[in-house]
């Protein structure tokens, strides 16, 4: 039996990658999986959290967003080892599931939830209302499509594609230190 | 130093700062003009032109005169006003534009010429001999009229970009803006506050008004400290809405550390978008300066400058010797009693109307006009002109109040045309501006402190009312309410110049003599004599100078109009505006999967789009690239090698329709394709030229994996989205891509059919099993998901192998390893362009978008059986008749490099468009053949072989005589490929 092939993050380490800056922590999210459904004709909507436009639901493990008029993207952490899309097909005869889990690369930037609607106004031209704790959003973020999605208040996940992970990185990072410089230097002026 | 008491300034701190090297003190608070005041420094600058010496003219954003450089090495910062930049302790200022010194400025010779240098004196001057402007005149003009000198190094400074929402934008903070603020504020709209000054206020911290009985600071500090309560409002201090866009978008500016020294590890200045649902133009008022012979000497300012000094920064220039005022209405005399109760004597005030009444206990001189004035490099004395004669007054400064501009400028960004309002005697904002900005207080011409008030509240409470946010109506303090009162006065006449657009050196005889030259209509008028064009976009001068025009053809103003404003109000800096990111941060990059095992082999890389690829591998002791390439090469037709293909676009194509829809997209057949099958396509544009190829997996019946070229990858998913969605929403399919998901290895070679034996778990490769264009779902190193293909674009055997991407560089690597015996070699760019021009298969420089089906020697690719995207198109008249063909060429002495992009020529044929038979699209060292080959389109091609045609090089004046062959410089019958 060969040994078998150990696996990289985005960011190229064996090891997910965590930094944090005065009240926010960004850490890479190797262990989230992810599956994209779309239903086809012969099929029906399976019995999954399908949530309408811009909402992130979740239910019995699972997360879900609407990535387009007609298809889901599927999200469960700690499981980017097992055959995901395979365990979502089952779940849903009849649409289309499509392996996406390393199609992305997920940033997660904890803490308060003030500084993280402050890195937003960075990041993303959206109204912060349509961010709030339950919100999921695809957009642009330096130059870079994203999804945008908040499961809670002090929480935020930003999925860039996994080839510029590094790009997603630095922008997230460097956005994350200048707000704690800034901040800094206001509360000496 | 010439501090006067009272004054928003801490003077319990001192900071240092210098000017010209010359090290002075100042206050926080201050700005650095305030502080060269305060320290007895008038002389701040050059004129542009005629290098006249010059002082401040006011005190805000509008300065023209006053233009410094700031900072030192690769952050100075030319043309900076010095009424806007904050004195931080170490701050660095220079003068600029002159030669020597300040004082002594040896180009105000250009002064002494000024009779030669009037209005379109370049476009009358320049005009020949033609070949003298590039290399004589320009550079000589350059050198005698430029402003400040920029860093020559890159700015070491960090810039970022961000996005605010709001449902009210509100620019300015003053009377006007702090009312509407706090209107909506308390409404619980969603507020933001911008003001381009350190601290709210506007007039109000310029004036001696009293709020409510208190001084004004007492009332704003109130209102700062409930805004700051409510978390729907946003408070930006040091903010410059810059200009008015789209869809009630706005630019602002904020100057984040501007005011300190450097600003460390965080951002100098950050780029606003903020997307308002209405705004509020809060921008207040520019006054009006009046044009008399040598306005220009430092020490005659505009009167409401001479106040805010006085009262703000408790200073005032010249104070050596008295102050003069001139005025033609009742706010002069304002000055002079602001300047009086803080201990400034005054000379006079010089009111222009017969019947004016002094207002205090000065020097009157109604109806008199100030002619003229002395002084080389500061203001000594005035001369005022009265029926009675001319006298001599001598004054250290002299403040001129000629009324008040609102500032209408981003009101008028949509081409929104200011109209004349007579009564007000004023450009004030008219109808067609940009929609959802409303203009409350003295921008419309409300100036008293109760009107700006009052109509800040009120314009507010509409812009809500137009949200359906009903605004409460809040206490306003009691205020002054002075009615304007006086008269207009645009230019005494006289002799000498009177300068009317101080930056760009524009004076009342210009404006005359662009009226002598027809030159009338206000845009001419603007061009002819660059008034207004200057980095101030003439704040000071543009009314005034079309009033002058006016005069001049006898029309009224408002019949002569005026020009509009564009963005930016005040200018931006092209760093803040890239919004940051520089050097590899200038745009995302995407990296392989296999990026760490190139990086450890010391790989060259490549930019491919957005893509980091390895280019070539090369190892100890190679000195050139090619010495890698070549063995690269040689390795995959010898051995085996390994190339990382993932950057390849990968769709997956899910449905019943499935096939049909790829038969409708792609324009040869897929939907025949077997299952466990992979086909060469063809994409046509729906012109009917060629744009993409690749290759169509059919992994299970409803399912395919479409691949497309690295440059396409993301064009070909949007036209298919467009095709689902918006050609065919009948056909039940749905797509994906799968690019990033997957990594994909290239295994190229003889010998790569032994070594990923040695990694497969169980899965017969043999011929008969895995043939030629199979694919298989599998699984590798012990159970690991896995997509095979038994493709080949170096037209060896050769397999491109699959794996979620997070494996892939593991997958490398266990390659490498297994196959060390093997002679397996890591390959790039380089050697998969040769291998692929070695075999005649068609790339991006072949696929240029004017290539057809048949060009590529596809023709019969463009199946008759069904319609696709672009077939019918593709046979139309002139792309049917198309005859060039692809060919492949070498050199005919067996040695000579055939340039890429050369064109080709018949033999003996004259060498023009006519005689052009088409050109060299790819070109190499072929390392299996020994010498140069190329790839081109010539016409006739195919049956053409063997003949010899010229490849033209005409920019470098170089010819090739090229053989023409087979595009299939290796292995023409494909027996390699199928081994």
């Amino acid at each position: 039996m060969a040994e078998p092939l150990i696996p990289v993050t985005a960011l190229g380490g064996t090891a997910p990658k965590v930094q944090g800056f005065g009240p926010l922590t960004l850490s890479e999210r190797p262990d989230v999986a992810l599956a994209s459904l779309a239903p086809l004709r012969a099929g029906q909507l399976p019995d999954l959290p399908l949530p309408g436009p811009k909402d992130l639901a979740e239910a019995g493990g699972l997360w879900s967003f609407r990535t387009t008029a007609e298809a889901w993207m599927i999200l469960a952490e700690g499981r980017a080892e097992e055959d995901f899309a395979a365990r979502i097909a089952a779940l849903a005869p009849g649409c289309a599931v499509t392996e996406q889990t390393d199609g992305w690369a997920m940033i997660e930037v904890t803490g308060e939830a003030a500084a993280l609607e402050r890195l937003l106004e960075k990041l993303v031209n959206l109204d912060p209302a349509l961010l709030a704790p339950g919100h999921a959003a695809r957009t642009a973020l330096h130059h870079m499509g994203c999804f945008v999605l908040r499961p809670g208040a002090g929480q935020l996940w930003l999925l860039g594609m996994r080839s510029s992970a590094g790009s997603l990185w630095h922008a997230v990072a460097q956005a994350v230190q200048f707000q704690v410089v800034t901040l800094a230097e206001r509360a000496q002026d | 130093m010439t501090r006067l008491s009272g004054g928003l300034i801490d003077r319990s701190k001192v900071l240092s700062f210098t000017f010209d090297g010359v090290r002075y003190s100042g206050h926080p608070g201050d700005t650095l003009a305030s502080a060269l005041l305060a320290n007895g420094v008038q002389l701040m600058g050059r004129s542009f032109k005629y290098h006249r010496p010059r002082g401040v003219v006011s005190s805000g954003s509008e300065e023209p005169n006053a233009l410094v450089e700031l900072r030192s090495g690769n952050r100075q910062e030319p043309n900076t006003r010095a009424t806007v930049a904050e004195l931080f302790d170490g701050l660095e200022a220079r003068s600029q534009n002159y030669l020597g010194r300040l004082d002594r400025d040896l180009l105000a010779v250009n002064d002494l010429l000024s009779p030669f240098f009037a209005a379109g004196f370049y476009y009358k001057t320049f005009m020949w001999p033609k070949a003298f402007w590039e290399k004589l005149y320009e550079p000589a003009i350059r050198r005698a009229a430029g402003l400040g000198r920029v860093a020559e190094g890159a700015d070491p400074d960090a810039y970022d970009k961000g996005f605010l929402h709001a449902d009210l934008l509100v620019i300015g903070g003053g009377a006007a803006g702090l009312a509407a603020a706090l209107t909506a504020g308390r409404a619980g709209a969603k507020v933001i506050l911008a003001d381009e000054d350190s601290r709210f206020g506007g007039r109000l911290l310029a004036e001696s008004h009293l709020l409510d009985g208190a001084p004004a600071t007492q009332w704003i500090e109130g209102v700062l400290a409930e805004l700051c309560t409510m978390p729907n409002v946003r408070l930006l201090p040091r903010t410059t809405v810059f200009g008015v866009y789209d869809h009630g978008i706005y630019g602002a500016v904020e100057r984040v550390a501007d005011h300190l020294p450097t600003p460390g590890a965080g951002v100098r200045q950050t780029l606003w978008r903020i997307t308002a649902k209405r705004a509020v133009l809060a921008a207040g008022a520019t006054e009006r300066h009046i044009p008399f012979a040598d306005n220009d000497r430092p020490g005659i300012l505009l009167g409401g400058a001479l106040r805010a000094y006085a009262n703000r920064w408790a200073t005032a220039p010249g104070t050596d010797r008295p102050v003069a005022i001139f005025t033609c209405h009742d706010e002069g005399h304002r000055t002079a009693l602001d300047l009086q109760a803080r201990g400034v004597p005054v000379a006079a005030v010089i009111d222009s109307r017969n019947d004016a009444v002094a207002q205090g206990d000065y020097r009157l001189i109604a109806g008199g006009q100030v002619s003229g004035s002395q002084g080389r490099l500061g203001l000594r004395g005035i001369s005022v002109t009265t029926a009675s004669g001319t006298e001599a007054i001598a004054c250290g400064a002299l403040g001129v109040s000629g009324g008040w501009n609102p500032n209408v400028h981003l009101s008028s960004h949509h081409r929104g045309r200011p109209v004349w309002d007579d009564t007000l005697g004023a450009f004030v904002p008219g109808p067609g501006g940009p929609g959802g900005l409303l203009v409350a207080g003295a921008a419309r011409g409300k100036g008293s402190t109760a009107l700006a008030l009052a109509d800040g509240a009120e314009i507010a409470r509409q812009a809500l009312a137009e949200l359906s946010i009903t605004a409460p109506v809040i206490a306003l303090p009691q205020a002054e309410d002075t009615a304007p009162n006086g008269t207009t006065l645009w230019h005494v006449p006289g002799k000498g110049r009177a300068w009317v657009d101080f930056q760009n050196d524009v004076t009342v005889k210009d404006i005359a003599l662009a009226h002598k030259e027809n030159m009338r209509p206000v845009e001419h008028l603007k061009r002819w004599t660059t008034l207004g064009m200057a980095t101030d976009q003439g704040k000071t001068a543009n009314v005034t100078a079309l009033a002058v025009m006016a005069e001049l053809t006898g029309k009224t103003i408002a019949e002569t109009g005026t020009t509009i404003f564009r963005p930016p109000y005040t200018g931006v800096s092209l760093a803040v505006l890239g919004g940051g990111d520089t050097g590899p941060d200038f745009r995302p990059r995407r990296l392989t999967p296999t990026d760490v095992f190139a990086k450890s082999q010391g790989a060259a890389f490549v930019e491919v789009g957005q893509w980091m690829r390895a280019q070539y591998f090369p190892k100890p002791g190679e000195t050139h690239w090619r010495q890698s390439v070549d063995r690269e090469v040689i390795a995959v037709r010898r051995d085996v090698g390994l190339c990382d293909v993932t950057t390849l676009g990968k769709v997956d194509v899910q449905g019943a329709d499935a096939g049909e829809f790829l038969n409708r997209l792609y324009s040869n057949m897929m939907g025949t394709l077997k299952v466990g099958m992979v086909r060469y396509g063809l994409m046509l544009r729906e012109d009917g030229f060629a744009y993409d190829d690749g290759t169509c997996a059919r992994l299970a019946a409803h399912h395919y994996v479409v691949t497309t070229t690295t440059a396409n990858a993301g064009l070909v998913f949007r036209n298919m989205e467009f095709a689902r969605q918006c050609l065919w929403p009948e056909l039940d399919v749905q797509l994906i891509s799968t690019t990033d998901a997957w990594a994909q290895i290239a295994v190229a070679g003889p010998k790569s059919r032994a070594l990923l034996e040695r990694i497969v778990d169980g899965f017969d490769l043999s011929n008969a099993a895995f043939p030629f264009m199979a694919c298989a779902e599998l699984t590798i190193c012990g159970g690991l998901r896995a997509r095979l293909f038994r493709i080949s674009f170096s037209g060896e055997m050769a397999y491109e192998i699959a794996v979620p991407a997070r494996y892939g560089n593991a997958l490398m690597e266990r390659l490498m390893q297994q196959g060390a015996d093997l002679g397996v070699t890591p390959y790039g760019t380089e050697a998969l362009a040769v291998l692929r021009i070695e075999k005649g298969h068609a790339a991006g420089a072949e696929l240029n978008g004017q290539a057809t089906a048949a060009m590529l020697g596809l023709g019969r690719m463009v199946s008759q059986k069904k319609d696709s995207i672009g077939a019918i198109m593709s046979r139309r008249e002139g792309l049917a008749g198309e005859t060039r063909r692809l060919v492949g060429l070498i050199p005919e002495d067996g040695q000579g490099a055939i340039p890429g992009g050369a064109h080709l020529f018949t033999e003996g044929a004259a060498r023009n468009m006519e005689t052009d038979q088409g050109w060299v699209t790819s070109t190499c060292h072929s390392p299996h053949l020994g010498h140069p080959i190329a790839l081109g389109y010539l016409e006739g091609g195919d049956t053409r072989l063997d003949e010899v045609v010229i490849a033209a090089n005409p920019l470098e004046g170089t010819e090739t005589r090229v053989r023409v062959v087979s595009p299939h410089f290796i292995d023409p019958e494909g027996e390699r490929l199928r081994g």
